[in-house]
């Protein structure tokens, strides 16, 4: 190989690239822009923290009285906090500043956690962003009155939705596994890239959500494209081999970590709509509707997923690719075109999950990398590479995660998914639909 | 732009402790990955157990800090048990993804409030170095070292305790690999089934290559927590095991060279582009054509963005790295 053709090659890869780094920049550059030009805020907010079977639930307290003082004692202004328990500021200047909550104004029940922490100095060297938070904690008095089966369920209900959404994301993992036999670590990333964009639009925008998610889920597939067409196809085409583009693809998720760090910022932040509910009861278990709602979605996107895969043309072509890729192609199938289809409904999918998985915590930078290791859990489970696998390896993954959380504390409810990945490789090492021969 | 502080920064980073544990780091993980072929992507975690094994023996236990050694070998042992039994005799991947997950379970485990009375939480552990401090034959207080090498008197000494180790595993490994056993491994990289078929067990091998990468990382994570005399459990994400990948791809994988010099560029190259930004970005945004590109604090994310497309380019073009050879680069033998 010559030194000059290398180049070329070399080349040409960096400007796409930079091609695919530059698009990123420009969709995500208002989002910055809009946070750096805004002058100083104090954001006070209030939340009401219920720590139920060790597991901390965060609620917005609406109608507290919040006033801002300099630290010589003059007001700058004074307000209720709305329905998200928020209430900001304005301030022209950085100084010191004290937030003062007003504890007669909580209503009946909340207490603050600690009475001492009613008022929040900001010193002057706080403002390090424009956005300056104060976070007060109350928490209700009224303990854990439910029994352990009352326990069970609710997790249990917890865990199904969380596991569809697992599944949601994973099955494009495991599709691009089976017909590429790439291990992608940048999967994570794809999901992040669906909550960052739904954020795009809807916050940013102002666009509806029921308007901008169907967009964010075609972006999210042109995304999984994008990243075929001008990385991972590329390598397959000069021939590098799979542990030397999985190795790749553990870059490709670190640059666009933080590449989400840079446009977006640390902080993680709630879509514009759905974001204030009302708990309901659903039988045995409370749910707000918006998490029915989106449980019901996921679970008919996925029944649509399987149908797809089990009767469609396409879906028998697929699963004919994941079988046997030669095979396949000597009869007559377009392997590439399949690779291409893959990528762009696991992307579009991951892209479906991550909104789901904003609008269920909050959109941040870091979102779907937390979920990539409950994903490898699915799809480890379920059997790497079957699509029917990563749906039940998913839901499986996400109940067994919520469940052990009556058990586990809270911080470390994913330490069972380590659990679950072990144990199988131990007794089934090719999961509960995988074939023998795919293990090694 | 302070183009003589940048330099000097740059020049003291080749030669600094960040180097050295990365170094040691990427010496452990090439035995892993360069010579048997084994994706060890927890190397994190088993710099943990080195940095939590000296942290918790003088804090905790209340017995001498020498003992975090044979305390952080151990949980080694245990760690490369429990994630290799399952997984040695399975496809690369399935290592890849069980270290993965460890390492993040294990940073989860050390930085949790309910095991914050033996790890210390989020805070970490403090005040564990004095054993080592009082070694020194150095004065703490005074430079050492001709511009621009120079550092203080505990770096000097942590820096000669880091780079004597580093010379000792990298000769340790030198000839390891050039001994019987280094072969089989070498063999186990190229082609499992032959050696397999020569009647020596692979398994086992493997949990041997794994255990003795991962004891080398533990000496990184000791060097790491005594230089900074705290063990914080963020210091251990599993990123930074991608980071000291880079470095071994970087100087070259399958030489023990390799290691030392990609860790060295490494942290020359992190340093240098770390402050040529900040002095960039350091009175205002730096603008172009009107549009604010980068803010001081968006510069940690640029650079780390430069790591993950330093990865990607060398393994796409270069995976042997400077030094090394492209026939000892057989990853996709398996």
């Amino acid at each position: 190989m010559t030194i000059g053709k290398t180049g070329g090659r070399a080349l040409q890869f960096m400007r796409v690239v930079l091609v695919v780094v530059g698009s990123l920049f420009m969709f995500g550059a208002p989002a910055q822009g809009a946070a750096a030009e805004s002058e100083l805020t104090i954001v006070a907010s209030v939340q009401n923290q219920t720590v139920l079977d060790g597991v901390s639930e965060k609620q917005p307290v609406a109608g507290v009285t919040i006033t801002v003082t300099f630290a010589s004692g003059a007001v700058v202004g004074t307000g209720v906090t709305d329905t998200s328990g928020l209430i900001s500021f304005p301030v022209k200047t950085r100084d010191d500043y004290l937030v003062t909550l007003d504890i007669a104004t909580l209503p009946n029940g909340f207490a603050m956690i600690d009475e001492a922490k009613a008022v929040s100095s900001i010193k002057k060297d706080d403002f390090t962003t424009s956005v300056k938070r104060a976070t007060f904690f109350t928490g209700s008095s009224n303990t854990s009155s439910q029994t352990l089966l009352d326990r069970m369920i609710q997790r249990g209900a917890d865990g199904l939705r969380l596991g569809l959404v697992i599944a949601m994301c994973a099955v494009g993992l495991s599709l691009i596994f089976g017909t590429t036999g790439l291990t992608n670590f940048a999967h994570g990333e794809m999901v992040t890239f669906g909550g960052l964009m739904a954020f795009l639009l809807n916050v940013t925008m102002g666009i509806p959500l029921l308007i901008s998610a169907p967009i964010v889920v075609v972006l999210g597939g042109l995304f999984g494209l994008a990243l075929n067409v001008f990385i991972f196809g590329k390598l397959r085409r000069r021939g590098v081999g799979l542990i030397s583009q999985l190795v790749v693809s553990v870059g490709l998720s670190i640059v666009l970590r933080n590449m989400y760090l840079y446009q977006f910022g640390g902080r993680t932040k709630p879509l514009n709509d759905y974001s204030a509910q009302t708990v309901m009861r659903l039988g045995p278990t409370s749910i707000t509707p918006r998490d029915l709602t989106t449980a019901i979605l996921s679970l008919l996107v996925l029944v649509a997923v399987a149908l797809f895969i089990q009767k469609s043309r396409t879906g028998k072509a697929i699963r004919a690719v994941s079988d046997n890729p030669t095979l396949a192609s000597s009869t007559g199938i377009d392997t590439q075109r399949i690779i291409r289809i893959v990528w762009f409904a696991g992307g579009a999918l991951a892209a479906l999950g991550g909104i789901f998985r904003g609008l269920d915590e909050q959109v941040g930078f870091e979102m779907g990398s937390r979920l990539v290791f409950l994903m490898f859990a699915a799809i480890t489970l379920g059997g790497l590479g079957s699509a029917f696998g990563a749906l039940v390896g998913g839901v499986m993954v996400g109940i067994f995660v919520e469940m052990a959380s009556l058990v586990v504390p809270a911080e470390l409810k994913n330490a069972p998914a380590l659990l679950i990945l072990i144990i199988v490789l131990v007794v089934r090492p090719q999961g509960i639909l995988g074939r023998k021969q795919r293990v090694g | 732009m302070d183009w003589i502080n940048i330099l000097q920064n740059t020049c003291r980073a080749l030669t600094g402790v960040d180097a050295a544990y990365f170094a040691l780091a990427a010496i452990g993980l090439n035995v892993q990955f360069g010579y048997t072929g084994l994706l060890n992507f927890g190397q994190a975690a088993f710099m943990a157990c080195g940095a939590y094994g000296i942290g918790m023996t003088s804090k905790y236990f209340g017995i001498g800090m020498w003992w975090g050694i044979p305390i952080g070998m151990a949980f080694v042992i245990v760690l490369a048990l429990l994630v290799g039994i399952p997984t040695l005799r399975l496809r690369a991947d399935y290592l890849a993804i069980v270290t993965i997950a460890l390492a993040e379970m294990v940073r989860l485990i050390v930085r949790s409030v309910r095991f914050k009375q033996y790890f210390g939480g989020s805070d970490g552990i403090n005040g564990f170095s004095i054993q080592f401090r009082e070694l020194s034959p150095f004065d703490p207080g005074a430079q050492y070292g001709i511009k621009p090498f120079q550092y203080s008197g505990y770096t000097v000494w942590t820096l000669l305790v880091g780079w004597a180790l580093v010379g000792i595993f990298a000769t340790l490994v030198f000839m390891l690999m050039r001994s019987p056993w280094g072969r089989v491994v070498k063999a186990i990289r190229e082609d499992e089934d032959a050696v397999r078929s020569l009647g020596k067990s692979v398994y086992s091998y493997k949990m041997q290559s794994l255990i003795i990468g991962g004891l080398i990382g533990m000496f990184s994570g000791v060097i790491f927590a005594l230089d900074r005399g705290s063990v914080q459990p963020d210091n251990y994400s599993r990123d930074v095991t991608f980071y000291i990948l880079t470095a071994l791809v970087l100087g070259g994988v399958a030489k023990v060279s390799g290691s030392i010099v990609g860790s060295m560029l490494f942290w020359g190259i992190f340093v240098f582009s770390d402050n040529f930004l900040r002095e960039l970005t350091k009175d205002q945004p730096l603008r172009i054509f009107g549009v604010t590109v980068m803010q001081k604090i968006q510069v940690g994310a640029i650079n780390y963005m430069l790591i993950g497309v330093g990865l990607m380019l060398l393994m796409t073009f270069r995976p042997q790295g400077i030094f090394g050879n492209r026939k000892e680069m057989a990853l996709d033998a398996r």
